[in-house]
């Protein structure tokens, strides 16, 4: 560590909350003094109160520091007192959750602990830059809206009211998308009895008259390239070509029907006299009853819910709007034909919230007759529909006669890659189940895999359309915050505030094109001679592309090959006559940290061998790491991430999964060096599960007991 | 065999329950609390779900005969438990009225005693009736001297044409009600398949069984919601079927003792507690009707019809009394009105609310114990 | 910032939603939580349904948003008194309750050994104690202490006083009252479960085998049930749906989320328990777009039995304490009485009261949209019965109409207070 770097260096030891009964303060202030003369060091016992922040500021004023370690409590904790600011780096390490805490008091290991989580720290700082903001020339305003129905409309009016121009891309020749197919509307204010008139003409008036709003009928989407700020997009329109830019995208594609071909065991196809609710919407719109119903009708109509909903074999999920539509469209029946016996057959009736009064209101119909049951058979008698339903509330199977059998059929989103994105990894928006747009759709659900491309409305998930358009609010507040964002040279969720970005150093790249293929967001594209394109707007600084990259060419200003490679030699290894070990851990930041901090703070005890290096996700660990760790002489390495697989957690998607992968590739490579595989382990932990961490750690020590230590050690 | 039920739905049906006090019926959402907490259904194929159901959908095939809406007392529960606010209790209460319709023989009688329009006639037959056979015994005058009421109308000639009435309203009645045993039986079978009847003797049981559980209302009394209602039809019944024995031992004093009976004979006494209870019991029930709606639903005009009677009849039978003894000069058309008033009760028994007396304790008596 | 912030009252999921997603697109906000925690009711959720994940994994997310922001100044421990004026101009007055533990807690935990009182954990629903000075969870925003002040002996007892090192408690606390000028009010207030011991047939409160839905999120699953268990090898819990939903003696909507939430329990019991068997007794099972996992997975574990029927009535047994239940199993017709070692009460939702004029509610209690003033907004629970993703998504919408109300006001000259504080004003 030469002199001058550390001049600016700043390290303060914070003594409170147990910290000086852990460890001596003193001596571990003496011994990184000694390694670092240069540097400003000072204890204090308790530094986030006002006068130990005020002591370090007026170190950083008076000796123009611009780089802090502050060994304290856990990052997570007092961020609003030791805030970062663009000249001053500041590093925390963790002395009091993941040292003073969960660490016997006073002993050696505790002590070695402490001091080698400090040099991590150090090292990890001073090899660290304050990051140099991208931000893109002429970042565009412009809020591209993909789709022209309610959700996309709602967007369009939404961002037009909050001062965004807007451009709205609709392939059909009228506004309205589906929706203009309605006769009436659910419900969706009080008091929920009836159906009420679509709202849709309305909407579209609204947005006609909206000034900022730039609407394209008949116009698809040819291409789409660029990265959120900077979008460029080519719109074909009556076969002419139009190009715009856009700051960031709402697609607001809409759904279709789910295709009844699919239901001949439900009539459909088979028998005349089978249709599905859409097409009986469309009948009611336009007045075509004799369409229908050739004759009078006079045996009545079924309705048959969840015609292909709730089904492996068709749609597995519910598409939310069915049931309140069958009542709804048992008042159009009721209205032209009222002595008809309407019948409804259905799994479960589902009008949750206060919908459950529009349900109520409807069953007055004196021939409105409902109830469970699995459709059996459906067969034609001459003019009359029989259908067959078992396991009924009448205790007994029912065979019913109609005229006329609705399927309720589900929603299916629409196929993302009208986007036509110029994306290397492809046009659309990736899923994982059932075609929606994959994201945390619990509790982030605008965030796509496409950065600064948000999806609202049914595209997104089934929903009915007083849903679509609060969706469609939100979805537009992401696409403004992203265009802000990338203003300020920042990241978006999860990292939000994140300055940094990945800069490659393109004279050593192999074209390998491993970062291209396993970023989760679709960064890097590929230039014509097949080179490695990275978009940083797009990225999301989760550094999985840092993790994949065999010849550690990409980097972040304060999270590089080199600094983690610092941190792991800044650790005191014992010798191998000492028979104490000392395993590597790479924890995941979002997930696995937190679970740390929360096992210290239940006063957890844990072995004092691990050395924890918190990264930004687990996928973004690279292999030298463990080449350095283990030529370093760790004994094992630890990597503890977010669950991957259906239901995952990581929060970047697709980190521990190919955290995963890679690490049975370590494995087979440690085997080629003469070592065991066992000295890598991947581990999947929740936030909630501090309680396994010591049992976790154990296990794993026990392991690498009985494989010895590392041999390396000492080489 | 599998059970399949051909579906037909009867409109007409559905605006008769409806109007009979079903209204909010079609609102049902089959959760099943109704049946769970009627202490009075069995374990197996419960009331009143199903009932609504069928209800619901004018199933009319299911519901005339169905014996368990005579194993119903209308306590309420079912309907202060319904979280739909669907009044069980009261559909039910109008299903059993349709029933009194479709087995009542012959049936305009049935028809008469449910709708306002008709109730002129209700009383005037009655009336007209009885003075013509006064008038043929020529007795139709208001004699003088202390009360005596076999002035008006002699003992042998009352007697005998109350009983013959009675013979000829059972004889005529008979046949709906061989129907309506035909039906529960036929439906009750459809439900509990594969039970064998029992003996003979073990009927003979049940009946003594049956016949205590009514006479103490043990059935009645698991029942939560309206404990006053339970103590109220406890006394009409009780006051009821004392007045009855009463009526007879009066008859056979007439043939044999002393008539008219001394205030003091236990018989007179009984017969006085008994038209207390009676009375009693009935203003309680006015009342329920009345101020506790949100309690056992809406009333119907049979409902009313039956119970206003009913206490016309107990009072008129007290004021007959006091009459006598306060030999008033209005005795004589007080007793002509108690007179019409036992006709309208009794008579029309099997054609009016009262018929439930009929219905329940055939159900009770001839099936299997369901419980 | 030259614009007037925008207030967020409440601060469970759809509060902590608004309040990020607003700060990240350039508003400046204030969130007013009347607990000392943020979080509301998905912090004590231990897991979301369909993918049976745990709450805290988003909130920390969203925590360390909140931490990173410079524009979210959070008020625990505070409710709104009253808001007058107009968009884009209104004055709040906050009042805040008595800040025996300040922003100077750094949670070392040295105080709670030495506090002699003990009072029921709100935070678990009843189900445990803590004492007078404590911290609510682990994971908790601000990371820092609470007193209890109803019941803390004060100024006669002191004895975390004189453990504190960091001079962070201050027994003779005020309430004091904070008035901010805002531009416009997101009402995120969310919403308590329905009192369960108002349905005596169902005979909550009667015994510890009688629990509602909110309690099991934060009762050990495995360990209370096997506490409960005399011998039975195979414990049998059973599950009422609808308890005080759908019913006009209670709560005439439906509460949405009771389906889907039991059907998650029922699959961690039977992680947790392989020997258990459940019985759930439902009206309708609605779990509606893609919660419909949730219940495929249940479909799956033949030790799941869902039974169409609404459970009428149910009592401790008195010899064996036991918990005898009844209910029609309708599909089957016939009535079911049997007992079962714990039953769950679905409980519905009740919205909690808003306090403030001009807000009206409907009858049901939930706000009446419609005739909310200009500049309020509202969202979530607050508004309907919401999951998580109907909130987020509401109150995600909410920021964007908070944005549109700053960007329609002309700009106000205002200092930031503090400088670069996140936490307190």
């Amino acid at each position: 560590m030469k002199d001058d770097v550390s001049a600016t260096l700043g390290i303060y030891l914070c003594t409170g909350c147990g910290i000086h009964v852990a460890i001596n303060a003193d001596a571990l202030q003496e011994s990184i003094c000694k390694a670092f003369p240069a540097a400003t060091c000072r204890t204090h016992p308790a530094l986030c109160s006002e006068q130990g922040t005020h002591t370090i500021w007026e170190d950083v004023r008076q000796n123009r520091l611009d780089k802090i370690v502050i060994g304290a409590c856990s990052p997570r904790i007092h961020t609003d007192r030791f805030p970062a600011d663009p000249t001053t780096i500041v590093e925390r390490v963790n002395l009091r959750e993941q040292v003073a805490w969960c660490q016997p008091p006073g002993t050696e290991d505790t002590r070695a602990l402490a001091e080698d989580l400090m040099k991590m720290g150090i090292t990890r700082v001073l090899a660290s830059q304050a990051p140099l903001p991208y931000i893109p020339d002429n970042v565009s305003d412009t809020i591209l809206i993909v789709g022209g129905g309610i959700s996309g409309i709602t967007a369009a009016l939404e961002a037009a009211r909050a001062g965004r121009q807007v451009l709205l891309v609709e392939k059909e020749a009228i506004l309205g998308g589906r929706m203009n197919h309605l006769h009436q509307q659910i419900p969706f204010l009080q008091p929920y009895c009836s159906p009420v008139q679509p709202i849709i003409g309305d909407k579209v008036r609204e947005l006609l008259a909206e000034e900022r709003v730039t609407i394209l009928t008949s116009a698809e989407i040819d291409h789409l390239s660029g990265q959120p700020g900077d979008f460029t997009v080519t719109i074909r329109q009556h076969g002419s070509l139009h190009t715009f830019r856009a700051g960031a995208i709402v697609m607001a594609t809409g759904w279709k029907p789910y295709d009844p071909a699919n239901l001949e065991h439900l009539g459909y196809g088979r028998l005349r006299s089978v249709i599905t609710q859409p097409d009986l919407e469309n009948c009611a719109r336009e007045d075509h009853w004799d369409q229908l119903f050739p004759k009078n009708p006079v045996h009545g109509v079924l309705f048959i819910q969840c015609a292909g909903s709730r089904d492996p074999r068709h749609l597995p999920y519910c598409s939310n709007y069915c049931c309140a539509t069958t009542l709804k469209q048992t008042t159009y029946l009721r209205k032209k034909y009222p002595g008809l016996p309407i019948y409804v057959i259905y799994k479960d009736l589902r009008t949750p919230g206060h919908l459950e009064q529009f349900y109520q209101h409807i069953q007055q119909d004196e021939l409105l007759f409902m109830t469970k049951g699995d459709v059996t058979d459906i067969t034609e008698n001459g003019d009359v529909i029989t259908v067959k339903a078992d396991k009924t509330l009448f205790g007994e199977s029912i065979v019913v006669d109609v005229d006329l059998v609705v399927l309720a059929t589900g929603m299916v989103p629409s196929n993302t890659s009208e986007l036509n994105l110029t994306y290397r990894q492809g046009k659309g928006l990736p899923d994982l189940k059932y075609g929606f747009p994959d994201s945390h759709f619990i509790c982030f659900p605008y965030e796509t895999r496409r950065t600064g491309i948000y999806a609202a409305g049914a595209c997104r998930a089934p929903m009915d359309s007083a849903s679509c358009m609060e969706d469609a609010g939100g979805a537009v507040l992401k696409a403004i915050q992203c265009i802000e964002a990338i203003k300020r040279g920042e990241a978006v969720h999860p990292r939000s505030g994140d300055r940094s970005w990945p800069e490659l150093y393109m004279q050593r790249c192999t074209d390998c094109k491993r970062c291209t293929e396993e970023c989760p967001f679709g960064a890097y594209d590929e230039t014509p001679k097949g080179t490695p394109l990275p978009h940083p707007t797009r990225c999301r600084r989760c550094g999985i592309c840092l993790g994949a990259c065999p010849e550690r060419i990409i980097n972040f200003s304060d999270f590089s090959i080199d600094n983690v490679s610092a941190m792991i030699k800044a650790v005191g290894i014992p010798d191998e006559f000492e028979e104490k070990y000392r395993i590597l851990a790479f924890v995941c930041e979002n997930d696995a940290y937190p679970a740390f901090d929360m096992a210290g703070q239940k006063r957890l005890q844990y072995d004092p061998s691990v050395r924890i290096i918190p990264v930004r996700c687990i996928g973004s660990v690279n292999r030298i790491w463990i080449t350095d760790a283990l030529s370093r002489g760790f004994d094992g390495i630890l990597l503890i991430g977010c669950r991957p697989g259906e239901d995952y957690q990581c929060h970047f998607i697709q980190g521990s999964e190919l955290a995963q992968q890679r690490a049975e590739n370590f494995k087979e490579a440690l085997q080629t060096m003469m070592l065991e595989p066992e000295r890598i382990r991947m581990e999947f932990i929740e936030i909630t599960d501090c309680d396994k961490i010591p049992t976790l750690i154990r296990d794993y020590l026990e392991t690498i007991k009985r494989i010895g230590p590392n041999p390396f050690k000492g080489i | 065999m599998e059970d399949v039920i051909q579906i037909k739905t009867d409109k007409r049906f559905i605006r008769q329950v409806k109007s009979l006090g079903g209204n909010p019926l079609k609102e049902c959402m089959q959760c099943g609390a109704c049946s769970v907490v009627c202490k009075l259904s069995p374990e197996e194929n419960p009331f009143p779900r199903k009932e609504m159901l069928w209800a619901s959908w004018g199933m009319k095939d299911k519901l005339i005969g169905d014996p368990d809406l005579w194993l119903c007392h209308q306590c309420g529960d079912c309907s202060a438990t319904c979280p739909r606010g669907v009044q069980p209790a009261t559909v039910l209460s109008a299903l059993r009225h349709i029933n009194y319709l479709e087995y009542a023989s012959p049936r305009f009688l049935a028809v008469w005693l449910s709708k306002p329009v008709y109730l002129p006639l209700v009383v005037a037959i009655p009336a007209l009736i009885i003075l013509l056979i006064l008038w043929m015994a020529g007795t139709v005058s208001v004699p003088d001297g202390p009360v005596d009421y076999s002035k008006l109308f002699p003992h042998p000639l009352l007697n005998g044409t109350f009983a013959t009435l009675v013979i000829l309203v059972l004889v005529a009645y008979w046949k709906g009600f061989r129907r309506f045993k035909r039906d529960i039986r036929k439906n009750q079978r459809a439900k509990i398949k594969g039970q064998k009847s029992k003996k003979n003797n073990q009927k003979r049981i049940r009946f003594f069984y049956q016949l205590k559980e009514i006479l103490l209302h043990t059935q009645f009394r698991k029942c939560q919601t309206n404990r006053l209602r339970t103590l109220a039809h406890i006394l009409v019944f009780s006051g009821f079927l004392l007045l009855l024995l009463v009526t007879l031992v009066a008859i056979v004093n007439v043939l044999f003792f002393e008539y008219p009976m001394n205030f003091w004979h236990p018989a007179k006494i009984a017969g006085n507690l008994g038209g207390l209870a009676l009375v009693t019991g009935t203003m309680m029930m006015i009342w329920y009707r009345l101020f506790r709606k949100d309690a056992i639903g809406p009333s119907t005009y049979a409902d009313w019809s039956f119970l206003i009677f009913l206490l016309l009849l107990a009072v008129s039978g007290i004021l007959t009394e006091w009459a006598r003894f306060g030999n008033w000069s209005a005795a004589y058309v007080i007793y002509f009105i108690h007179l019409v008033l036992v006709w309208i009760v009794i008579i029309y028994a099997p054609y009016s609310k009262f018929g439930h007396l009929l219905y329940r304790l055939a159900v009770l008596i001839l099936l299997k114990d369901r419980r | 910032m030259t614009t007037r912030p925008l207030l967020i009252i409440g601060g469970g999921i759809s509060g902590i939603t608004a309040a990020v997603e607003a700060a990240e697109a350039g508003m400046e906000v204030i969130l007013v939580e009347k607990q000392p925690y943020l979080g509301g009711r998905v912090a004590r959720l231990s897991r979301y349904f369909p993918k049976l994940c745990p709450p805290q994994c988003g909130l920390e997310i969203n925590y360390r948003r909140i931490r990173n922001s410079r524009n979210i100044h959070i008020l625990t421990s505070s409710t709104v008194d009253k808001i007058s004026g107009t968009k884009g101009n209104f004055t709040v007055r906050i009042e805040r309750s008595a800040q025996y533990v300040n922003n100077l807690c750094t949670a070392c935990g040295e105080c709670p050994a030495v506090c002699p009182v003990e009072r029921p954990d709100e935070f678990y629903y009843g189900t445990r104690r803590t004492k007078a000075i404590f911290i609510p969870d682990e994971i908790t925003v601000p990371f820092r202490y609470t007193i209890d002040g109803d019941v803390c002996l004060k100024a006669g007892c002191a004895e975390c006083l004189s453990v504190c090192k960091y001079q962070a408690i201050d027994l003779y606390a005020q309430p004091e009252t904070i008035t901010r000028e805002i531009s416009g009010v997101i009402l995120a207030t969310g919403w308590k479960p329905y009192d369960a011991g108002r349905i005596p047939e169902l005979g909550f409160g009667s015994g510890d085998r009688i629990v509602t839905n909110v309690m099991l999120e934060r009762l050990p699953v495995r360990e209370f049930i096997v506490s409960l268990l005399p011998a039975r090898s195979s414990p049998v819990i059973a599950f009422a749906q609808c308890t005080g939903s759908r019913d006009r003696n209670h709560l005439p909507y439906c509460s949405g989320i009771c389906c889907g939430t039991t059907l998650k329990q029922a699959l961690m019991i039977r992680e947790q328990l392989p020997e258990s068997r459940i019985k759930i007794f439902f009206i309708d099972l609605r779990v509606q777009g893609r919660n419909e996992d949730v219940l495929t997975r249940v479909l799956a574990d033949p030790n799941i039995e869902l039974i169409k029927g609404k459970m009428a009535g149910a009592r401790i047994q008195h010899n064996d304490g036991l918990v005898e239940i009844e209910a029609e199993d309708i599909l089957n017709g016939r009535k079911i009485r049997t007992t079962v070692d714990l039953l769950v009460l679905a409980t519905g939702m009740v919205p909690e009261q808003v306090g403030l004029d001009q807000v009206r509610t409907l009858d049901n209690g939930y706000i009446d949209r419609d005739s909310l003033p200009d500049g309020f907004f509202a969202v979530g629970n607050a508004l309907h019965p919401a999951d998580v993703p109907t909130s987020v998504k509401e109150a995600t919408a909410a920021a964007l109409k908070g944005l549109q109300v700053v960007r329609s006001t002309p700009p106000h000259p205002l200092p930031i207070r503090g400088g670069a504080t996140g936490i307190g004003i």
